[in-house]
């Protein structure tokens, strides 16, 4: 892939979006000369889910802070790992079977930063997003579903369990 | 104080109201809402509130013209 001249910084990319999220486009811009390494992590909607088939799903998140949590976790990583570019953007709205509900996105210098932090970011951001998703099955009933339940281990609804830990 | 839900507790309680009673804090305010619709116990004891787009804890002093947002564990991603 060629190198683009203009990197989209974090600041440029809606961190929630109503519209299908531009996996390619997001990808194209993501290069860096210091990175050797560019990492991408597209969540989609599963076509099952507990043994029933789903017709799509529905996320709905509470904008403004869903907003400032994704930047603020972006900023940690991006310290935290010397990233060069750090995305993530997730969807709001109503989300077909094998398409992309989140992406992450993380260049470094070398494979294992990019690797390591885009984790961190998709796992922070499915634990601490106000970003709910509702289950919509083909037999035509719906679920609010998978919730972090991490609080009932921690004993705190703001303390978390991460599988990387 | 106006509250808005999210999610499952849409399941309980209209996506926007308005409370009249006296709330001091996030305590007091869960125990009305449960007195509401005591089907919601269990999902309020494991939500979040926040004030003007930001989180607050259980000391935070609630003021009746604040808008209380209610947010239940995440399942995004």
């Amino acid at each position: 892939m060629t190198q683009s001249s203009s990197y989209p910084p974090a600041a440029e990319v809606s961190h929630i979006s109503a519209e299908p999220l531009d996996l390619v486009g997001l990808l194209a811009g993501a290069h860096h000369p210091g990175a050797g390494a560019v990492v991408l992590f597209s969540g989609e909607v599963r076509n099952s889910n507990k043994g029933l088939a789903v017709d799509f799903l529905e996320y709905e998140a509470y904008i403004p802070l869903a907003t400032q949590l994704i930047k603020e976790i972006l900023e940690e990583a991006r310290g935290k790992w010397q990233l060069h570019i750090a995305i993530a953007q997730h969807r709001v709205g109503k989300v077909a079977v094998g398409d992309t509900a989140v992406i992450v996105i993380t260049a470094s210098a070398h494979r294992s930063e990019a690797y390591a932090a885009n984790r961190y970011i998709i796992d922070r951001i499915k634990h601490e997003a106000p970003i709910w998703k509702c289950e919509h099955y083909a037999d035509g009933s719906q679920e609010w579903g998978n919730n972090c339940n991490c609080h009932s281990v921690t004993g705190d609804v703001s303390k978390h369990i991460y599988e990387t830990q | 104080m106006k509250i808005h839900v999210y999610a499952k507790l849409k399941d309980y309680f209209q996506p926007e109201f308005e409370l009249l009673e006296t709330i001091g804090n996030t305590d007091e305010l869960r125990a009305v809402l449960v007195k509401m619709n005591g089907g919601a116990d269990e999902l309020l004891s494991s939500c979040r509130f926040a004030v003007e787009e930001g989180f607050i804890d259980k000391d935070f002093k609630l003021k009746a013209h604040d808008t209380v947002v209610i947010i239940p564990p995440s399942s995004g991603g």
